[in-house]
C-alpha cells in the first residue's frame, strides 16, 4: 500500500505530559468520566470507551537497582493482520487505505467479539450506546492530510507519523542510537503493526504489553476453518441428497398407502 | 383424516418439534447474517444488524426451552441404542445407501434418527450454553470466550449440515414421513416399512390408535 502510514512512539522521549491523552479526547469529542485516586499518576487507571489512548506509568527498578519511570502510550496498534477485523460481523472494524484499523461506529452492533479477539486488549464497550470504541488514528484527520491529534499535540517529538518504510527505518536507527536493551516493537508480529514503539527496555518489562502477540489460534480455527467448512458441509449434504435421490431413490412403503396412487382396490378403506 | 391411518405422534410432540425446528431455522438464518458479511443484508428486514443480533439472542432462549422439552420427551425413545440390532442397522446403513436384502427391523426411531437426535441434543446444548456466554462475553475471561466462539461455530457446522439431511429424509427422501410431524397420522404401509418393530409393539400392547376405530388407548409421554 502506497499510502501506508506508521505512527512511531519513541518511549524514551516521552515525558508523560499526557497532552496526547487530552488532545485525543478533545478531537474525538469524548467526555471525561469521574475517576479515582489509586496511587498512581496513571489516570484514568485503564483504557475506557471514552479514553482511547493512555500513558501508562510504571515504576521500574533495573537489575543494578537503578530506579526509573517507564512511560508507555497505550492504544490501538493498528495491526495488519487484525484479529478484530477478522471477527467483526458487520464490517464496522475495517482496514483503511492508510493500513490502519478504522471503526465505523454506525455499523457496530455491540457483539463485543473484538474485545475477546484483540491480542492487545484495546476495544472497550459502552453499555449505554451498546457499541465498542477504540482509536482510529484520527482517520478523519489523516484524510485531510493532517497528523493524528496525539501526534500534533506531542511537545517532545516522542510521537511522529509518516510513510511506513521511512518510519521503520527511523525506529531502527533510533534503537541503534540508544543501544543497550533498546528495541523496536511492532513490525515483527500480526503482519506488522501501524504503531511502532521504540522501547528503552525489553518488551517483557512493560506492563500490559504482550511479548509475542498474535491472532489467537481459536480465532483462526473459527474464521478460517470452520466458517468455510460450514458451507462446504451443507453443500456436500445437499449434493449428496440429490445424488441419493436420483441414484438410489427414495425409501417407499412396499404397498402404496391411501394417499399414494397405486392399487385402487386398496384405496378408500 | 381418513379411516385406517395410524397415530404416530401426539400434539405435544409436534408442538415441541416445530418449536425447536422453527427456532433452529431462525437461528441459522440470523446466525448466517452475522457470520458472513456478505449476508449482512438479512438484518435489513429486521431493522438492522443490531436488531438481528437481538432476534438471534432471544430466539436462542426460546430454542433452549424447546430443546429441554425435546430431550425430556424423546430421550428414552431416541437417546438410547438397543443392541445388537441397532449396530447391525448401522453396519448396513439402514439400507439407505446400498442394496440390503434384509434390514434389521426398527422401532419408533431407527439408529440414524437416534444419531440425529443425539447430535441435535448434544450440539444444541452446546449452542445454547456457548451462545449464552457469547451474549455476555465481558463476564468471562477472554481465553474462555474465544473457545466458546469455536464451539459455537463447530456446532453450526454440524447442525447446519444435519439440517439438510433431516430435510431430505423428512420429505422427498422418504415419502410419507412428513405426515408424522404434520398431522401425526401415517399410513400403515409406511409404518410397516419404516418402523415395523414399533408397529408390532403397539399391536401387542394394544396401544395402536387407528383413525375411525373406537379404541382410544391412553398414549403419550406422561406430560
Amino acid at each position: 500500500m502506497e499510502k501506508e502510514l506508521i505512527k512511531l512512539i519513541d518511549t524514551t522521549k516521552c515525558t508523560a505530559c499526557r497532552g496526547c491523552q487530552v488532545a485525543c479526547k478533545q478531537w474525538n469529542e469524548m467526555p471525561g468520566l469521574k475517576t479515582k485516586q489509586w496511587g498512581s499518576y496513571q489516570n484514568p487507571p485503564d483504557l475506557q470507551w471514552n479514553t482511547w489512548t493512555l500513558i501508562r506509568f510504571q515504576e521500574y527498578v533495573s537489575d543494578k537497582g537503578a530506579f526509573k519511570w517507564l512511560f508507555r502510550k497505550d492504544g490501538c496498534m493498528h495491526c495488519t493482520d487484525a484479529a478484530c477485523v477478522k471477527v467483526c460481523p458487520s464490517g464496522a472494524l475495517h482496514h483503511t487505505e492508510f493500513g490502519t484499523v478504522g471503526l465505523n461506529s454506525s455499523r457496530c452492533i455491540g457483539c463485543k467479539e473484538c474485545v475477546s479477539a484483540c491480542p492487545f486488549d484495546i476495544p472497550r464497550y459502552n453499555r449505554e450506546t451498546d457499541k465498542i470504541y477504540k482509536c482510529d488514528l484520527c482517520y478523519n484527520r489523516l484524510r485531510g492530510d493532517e497528523s493524528p491529534s496525539c501526534v500534533k499535540s506531542c511537545p517532545t517529538g516522542a510521537l511522529t507519523i509518516g510513510r511506513k518504510d521511512a518510519m521503520t527505518k527511523k525506529a531502527y536507527a533510533r534503537a541503534k542510537e540508544l543501544g543497550g536493551d533498546a528495541n523496536v516493537y511492532g513490525d515483527k508480529f500480526v503482519g506488522g503493526t501501524h504503531v511502532l514503539y521504540v522501547l528503552d527496555e525489553k518488551a517483557k518489562v512493560y506492563d500490559n504489553l504482550p511479548r509475542d502477540p498474535s491472532v489467537p489460534f481459536s480465532i483462526i480455527v473459527w474464521k478460517d476453518m470452520l466458517k468455510p467448512l460450514a458451507l462446504l458441509a451443507a453443500g456436500g449434504v445437499l449434493a449428496g441428497s440429490f445424488l441419493h435421490y436420483i441414484l438410489h431413490g427414495p425409501k417407499l412403503p412396499d404397498e402404496p398407502g391411501p394417499n399414494e396412487p397405486g392399487k385402487e382396490e386398496k384405496g378408500g378403506e | 383424516m381418513r379411516k385406517g391411518l395410524i397415530q404416530a405422534t401426539d400434539g405435544f410432540e409436534r408442538i415441541v418439534h416445530w418449536s425447536l425446528a422453527l427456532s433452529c431455522i431462525a437461528l441459522c438464518i440470523t446466525g448466517l447474517g452475522m457470520m458472513y458479511q456478505s449476508l449482512n443484508f438479512i438484518g435489513d428486514m429486521m431493522g438492522g444488524l443490531k436488531s438481528l443480533k437481538y432476534v438471534h439472542n432471544f430466539t436462542g432462549v426460546f430454542f433452549g426451552v424447546a430443546l429441554y422439552f425435546t430431550i425430556r420427551m424423546w430421550w428414552k425413545e431416541a437417546g438410547i441404542f438397543s443392541m445388537p440390532e441397532d449396530l447391525e442397522w448401522i453396519r448396513c446403513a439402514g439400507g439407505y445407501l446400498w442394496h440390503v436384502d434384509k434390514v434389521p427391523e426398527t422401532g419408533k426411531y431407527n439408529p440414524g434418527q437416534k444419531m440425529f437426535f443425539l447430535a441435535v441434543a448434544g450440539f444444541g446444548a452446546i449452542m445454547f450454553l456457548t451462545g449464552l456466554m457469547m451474549w455476555f462475553p465481558l463476564s468471562f475471561p477472554a481465553m474462555i470466550v474465544r473457545l466458546m466462539y469455536v464451539l459455537h461455530a463447530l456446532g453450526f457446522v454440524v447442525i447446519f449440515a444435519f439440517f439438510f439431511v433431516h430435510l431430505y429424509l423428512g420429505t422427498i427422501g422418504s415419502p410419507g414421513s412428513l405426515d408424522a410431524m404434520l398431522t401425526g397420522w401415517v399410513s400403515r404401509a409406511w409404518l410397516k416399512k419404516q418402523h415395523p418393530k414399533w408397529l408390532k409393539e403397539m399391536e401387542e400392547h394394544g396401544t395402536l390408535v387407528v383413525y375411525g376405530e373406537e379404541k382410544t388407548a391412553a398414549k403419550g409421554h406422561g406430560h
